[in-house]
């Protein structure tokens, strides 16, 4: 038996901290503007601020909104064979930021706009060498 | 600045052309445009052209180069202009701008493509420092997708029914009927529409503009050269290009920040109040719009966005009949992106052949009555957005 890696889809994106699953981002020290993933200055015109901070974001949001993927995409869209149809979300966070999620929820006409979700890392595909990449997501609470 | 004419406009025909090549294409079009404003093709004295990201230009997006060595190496300088969906948009105000400045008399606009099947492939680059990758492999969000996510927001906000979408794709089609040069000419009924699969929800198939081959192009010119060809030419009131801005809640990576006002298209906005300002024209001023309909949401979400109506009130518009070009505000009297289908970098200077054809009073069966002032607008990835305004 061949115990599964769990791979992030990309490095440095997301964590399972104790507390739960966060976004990796960033915040500008002067005017608040959150990035994610990081960013190392402030892209604000309006703003001169210098100092960037790492923060977390997560875990809680509001569904801003979302459309329902009916056909297999092109590449780099990562999806196990055979093709389902999948929920990608648009999400509001209390931290002023508005981020791509896809939805995890078993049936995708539950989902509805302004429903609060929370931060989830799951599966989104497996890889040709057997190992489980994982994304984030949001799932209704 | 001096006064710019639209002295010739040319086009291919929109379709799948196999056995032709991007440069082939092209070249019937500035064929056309040539004869169209009665001159020599070394009379033109400067090439703006849209970068291709999909057809010929070697590979590097010099789609002008192509051009000029197929039409007769004349010496001319060639801007190749690279502004993803918006680049014909963009090749034409930099063409406008030469004209207007004084560089040049006589200028040439050209954009052409032939696209892969399928809907728009994604950017290729697989860097994880470049957001478009990263949108795609970490969460998958392709175009349809995308226009789909901005419209079920809409229907939530304003209450638009699957049957008003389904009903602006049905008046597409009845305008594109007459329309020689769209690829897709068949009727279709709000049942068709409402029939035909979703692809990405709420959006359907016939709701969704597919992606073709075809090439278009404009021969700009000086007022003084214009009067010794024509009594009555086409102007341009203005031309723009512009980005988005930093917090109008698109989010167009991964995220953005949640924006203080309403969500907007800030690049469209910003685009075509700027025309307006330009021009000293307003919305009630404007005769018709092509505006750049990759799914019918557009044809709601922009009148507003440009202050031709309330929020919440193109579906009105729709509902009415406004929006055919018999109505008070002809939207798409060319049939749109949805009977074309997307040349992607073709498009901005398609929409100045066909805006300048209605002016001149030469649409046929799709004619807006008495056309005097018709406006067009693209958006391209990367925030670009562009504007004309031509008038009579």
């Amino acid at each position: 038996m061949t115990t599964t890696n769990r791979v992030p889809v990309v490095q440095g994106m997301f964590a399972e901290t104790p507390q739960g699953p966060r976004l990796l981002g960033s915040k500008c020290a002067a005017c608040g503007a959150p990035y994610f993933p990081k960013s190392p200055v402030c892209h604000n015109p309006e703003c001169s601020g210098q100092r960037i901070e790492e923060v977390q974001f997560g875990p809680r949001g509001k569904l801003w909104s979302f459309a329902v993927q009916y056909y297999a995409p092109p590449p780099p869209v990562k999806y196990d064979e055979p093709f389902a149809p999948f929920a990608i979300g648009v999400v509001d966070m209390p931290e002023g930021l508005r981020v791509l999620g896809r939805v995890a929820v078993d049936d995708l006409k539950k989902i509805k706009i302004g429903m609060d979700v929370e931060l989830v890392i799951d599966h989104l595909c497996s890889d040709k060498d057997g190992n489980e990449v994982i994304t984030w997501k949001f799932r209704p609470v | 600045m001096r006064d710019v004419a639209v002295l010739g406009v040319g086009m291919h025909p929109w379709g799948k052309f196999e056995d032709k090549s991007v440069t082939q294409l092209c070249r019937e079009a500035v064929q056309s445009a040539l004869k169209d404003a009665g001159i020599q093709w070394r009379e033109i004295q400067a090439i703006s052209a849209a970068s291709s990201r999909f057809s010929g230009g070697k590979g590097w997006g010099l789609n002008g180069n192509d051009v000029i060595e197929d039409m007769g190496p004349t010496g001319a300088p060639v801007y190749n202009l690279s502004a993803g969906c918006a680049a014909g948009g963009n090749a034409f105000n930099v063409g406008y701008s030469l004209v207007a400045g004084g560089l040049y008399d006589i200028v040439l606009v050209v954009g052409g493509e032939k696209m892969p099947k399928g809907f728009i492939q994604m950017s290729g680059v697989q860097e994880e420092t470049d957001p478009e990758y990263l949108r795609q492999v970490c969460v998958g969000m392709p175009g349809p997708a995308f226009w789909g996510m901005l419209c079920l927001r809409r229907m939530a906000d304003h209450g638009t029914t699957e049957e008003q979408l389904a009903r602006i794709a049905v008046k597409a089609h009845q305008a594109a009927q007459h329309n020689p040069n769209a690829r897709f000419r068949q009727l279709f009924t709000v049942e068709d529409v409402l029939k035909s699969r979703v692809v990405s929800w709420p959006l359907r198939l016939y709701e969704i503009c597919p992606v073709s081959d075809g090439a278009a192009a404009a021969v700009l010119c000086s007022a003084e050269v214009a009067r010794k060809h024509t009594t009555d030419p086409v102007w341009v009131a203005s031309s723009t290009v512009a980005t988005a801005k930093f917090n109008d809640g698109i989010p167009r990576g991964l995220a953005t920040v949640v924006p203080t006002g309403h969500t907007e298209h800030s690049e469209a906005t910003t685009a075509v109040k700027k025309a307006f300002e330009q021009a000293g024209l307003g919305p009630r001023d404007v005769s018709l719009i092509e505006l750049q309909d990759n799914t019918v949401y557009y044809e709601l979400a922009f009148p507003e966005e440009w202050g031709f109506c309330e929020p919440g009130e193109s579906e009105k518009m729709v509902e009415r009949g406004d929006t055919v070009p018999t109505g008070k505000l002809p939207i798409n009297p060319s049939g749109g992106f949805l009977c074309f289908g997307e040349a992607t970098t073709a498009m901005g200077v398609w929409q100045v052949c066909e805006i300048t054809g209605q002016l001149r009073g030469q649409a046929g069966a799709r004619q807006v009555p008495d056309a005097k002032v018709g406006l067009g607008q693209t958006l391209g990835l990367g925030s670009n957005a562009t504007a004309v305004i031509l008038k009579r």
